[in-house]
């Protein structure tokens, strides 16, 4: 057991670091106040993704039989970790390298493979996940947005919520229920968003503007071969795609980097000496470095090659723990960060409110760390 | 980055296993909350799995490891600062190894007992000496802590002056206290855990209703990164690590002690189930070093100086 990284891991991050030190602009700070879905940033992410494919820094971790180099799961951590600690300027395009190429390529027909890995790879496409819906939100599986096949077409109508990216993105990884088998029968449609019958209306929102939309689709008509995998198979898919994406977003470095800046600000005004202030911010640190660890112990199974169990949830929660704490020591210690007095922190508050409730709910969490880390006996239902 | 166990360290543990084995279950016991075991103390010296630390291929981290699975023990061992703190002063000082805080020293003192080593650590230096009946004043009567401990009653005027740097001390000290609370988090944990499976009340096992299985979730969320808190201290050996490490396993207590035993409901309150063994150890980790501020403190000022 050993917690350094090594020399090579080390220079990988300083690459990226230059990297972003020389291609993002001088008032970037300001700028990222701008969410990582907000029109701004996605028209500037346009830009720097292609700049980080060119620099090889985009999609590095990929196989190379994809174009990758092969870095493993370390590299990958790294890369996630100094983008989001930047206030991710990839916006939406981080999903693009994270789950959604790897999924074409295992799953895509060549079809698919030649139309859309293409462009992800080279920093020019933009992915919405059409997921939750008004009635299936932690509870998936209920979902009702129909596809029906007829004639060689899938017709679709329904409607989805809190989709990021929707709109702007060029297509929606899209489930549909085409049965009603509960799990069994889901199914995706890979659908571009200018179809027509596609209305996305944004839903003002805390964490920045144009971050969450609605989705409506009526009698949206694609042909049969826009179906990712077969009938029903959505379900097995979502859950091999998110597999590497279960520990999510690595809030707790840009936490820990929001954590610093406040005691910087409140050292500089002399404000850093009270020892309750101390105290608390000791104790953000550990919840921070608390999370660090546990998620790395995941990323720690990944590079041996074993399934990730309940123990990303674990680690997922323990991040939103020491994302609220920090949150909670801007505000009750420096209020006035939030008022125009720090981009940064603001940026980090604006997103903190994310982490307990996107990409499965921290009660969600907590309902399989029970189950499955635990192994308490299972809920009647 | 490598945060599986090695070979030797899965060795070592697989060993201490062994050997625990049939020390693994609580006794029903009645006197008094403390249990000990002379013969499990026995076998941990005779096997050498209090001297790990020194060995080059095992050192800190295999120490914290062998203290965090000792811990889980209902039996009440001395092994933490044997392992972790004693290496760094003279590995050959007599055990039990009790340290005290100069100028603290009204506190109770975990095993402390004739002929056990009682290191003074503060402004002066490390400084110890070998603990006489006289100088003792017993608790153990009337102690509500599951460790055996017992009071200083007088300090010797002349006492060992170790090279060692009493920095260094607290720092390895805090990291042998994050490690033995890592384990007491994770046996009470267990315990409640097992507890709350069986028992069944509306006609389905207790475990099954979401207001405990959030909390217990919750629970384990932070035993969790206790763990590894207590195993990254061992591994730096970075006083800022140190110091959250058991800042954090001593917010963890806190947290959950109360929690586990009002799950149990009227077992949570007997002798006869053990999880008093864990929690009420806990209870008293927490007042390690100053409590949860004083590790604040000094985790802020390694962090981020003044």
């Amino acid at each position: 057991m050993q917690f350094e990284w090594t020399e090579e891991q080390d220079s990988f991050r300083h690459k990226i670091r230059e990297f972003l030190h020389a291609n993002l602009p001088d008032d970037w700070e300001k700028f990222s106040e701008h969410g990582p879905a907000s029109p701004a940033l996605t028209a500037f992410a346009r830009g720097f993704c292609v700049k980080l494919a060119e620099a090889g820094l985009l999609f590095p971790h990929w196989p190379q039989d994809m174009g990758g180099e092969g870095l493993g799961p370390w590299e990958q951590q790294i890369l996630s970790e100094e983008m989001w600690i930047a206030g991710e300027p990839r916006g939406g395009q981080y999903m693009n390298v994270n789950w959604i190429g790897p999924t074409l390529q295992k799953y895509g027909t060549a079809e698919q493979k030649a139309r859309y890995l293409e462009p992800i790879t080279q920093g020019e496409s933009l992915w919405c996940q059409g997921f939750s819906e008004p009635d299936a939100g932690s509870d998936l599986a209920s979902l009702r947005t129909r596809a029906v096949l007829t004639d060689g077409h899938y017709v679709i109508n329904g409607q989805k919520i809190w989709t990021s990216y929707a709109g702007l993105a060029d297509t929606c990884f899209l489930l549909t229920r085409t049965s009603d088998d509960r799990k069994k029968g889901i199914t995706i449609v890979l659908v571009p968003m200018d179809t027509p019958g596609i209305t996305v209306r944004q839903i003002p929102s805390l964490i920045g503007e144009g971050d969450i939309h609605e989705v409506f689709f009526d009698d949206v008509t694609v042909p049969e071969t826009a179906r990712f995998g077969e009938e029903g198979q959505a379900w097995e898919i979502v859950a091999y795609s998110l597999r590497n994406e279960r520990l999510g977003i690595p809030r707790f470095v840009l936490a820990r980097a929001a954590l610093d800046r406040a005691v910087a600000m409140l050292q500089d005004r002399g404000d850093f000496a009270r020892e309750h202030v101390r105290m608390e911010a000791a104790r953000c640190a550990a919840l921070c470095e608390g999370a660090g660890t546990a998620n790395y112990a995941v990323v720690q199974k990944r590079t041996e090659g074993l399934t990730i169990g309940a123990e990303s949830s674990s680690a997922r929660y323990a991040t939103v723990m020491a994302e609220r704490a920090v949150c909670d020591f801007v505000v009750e210690f420096l209020p006035e960060a939030l008022a125009g007095g720090s981009p940064y922190l603001k940026m980090h508050h604006q997103r903190g409110i994310v982490a307990g409730i996107a990409a499965g709910s921290a009660e969600i969490q907590l309902n399989i760390i029970a189950s499955d880390v635990l192994e308490l006996p299972r809920e009647p239902r | 980055m490598q945060l599986a166990l090695n070979e030797d360290q899965r060795q070592v543990l697989d060993f201490v296993e062994a050997l625990a084995r049939p020390f693994a279950s609580a006794p029903l016991h009645d006197a008094g909350l403390a249990l000990e075991s002379a013969e499990l103390d026995a076998a941990l010296v005779e096997n050498g799995f209090l001297d790990v630390q020194a060995v080059e291929e095992l050192g800190p981290v295999t120490a914290a490891l062998v203290v965090e699975k000792l811990a889980r023990l209902p039996f009440a061992v001395e092994a933490a600062f044997s392992a972790l703190v004693r290496p760094l002063i003279d590995p050959h000082l007599p055990r039990p190894i009790c340290l005290v805080e100069e100028g603290r020293t009204r506190t109770p003192v975990r095993f402390l007992r004739p002929g056990a080593t009682v290191v003074v650590v503060g402004a002066s230096g490390v400084r110890s000496f070998t603990a006489r009946e006289e100088q003792i004043a017993p608790a153990q009567e009337d102690t509500l802590y599951a460790y055996p401990v017992a009071f200083l009653a007088d300090m010797p005027e002349a006492m060992t002056l170790h090279a060692a740097d009493p920095a260094e001390i607290t720092r390895a000290w805090r990291v042998a206290m994050a490690a033995e609370a890592a384990g007491l988090l994770g046996a009470a944990l267990a315990s409640t855990v097992t507890y709350v499976s069986e028992r069944k009340q509306f006609g389905r096992p207790l475990a099954t209703f979401q207001a405990m299985r959030h909390r217990l979730a919750e629970a384990q969320v932070l035993t969790n990164c206790a763990y590894w808190l207590a195993m990254r201290a061992a591994a730096t050996g970075e006083a800022a690590d140190a110091a959250m490490a058991l800042l954090h396993a001593q917010e963890a207590a806190r947290r959950v002690c109360y929690d586990y035993h009002q799950f149990l409901g009227g077992m949570g309150m007997t002798l006869e189930h053990p999880l008093h063994l864990w929690t009420y150890r806990l209870k008293l980790l927490t007042s390690e070093l100053g409590g949860r501020g004083e590790q604040g403190l000094a985790a802020a000022a390694a962090l981020w100086g003044k």
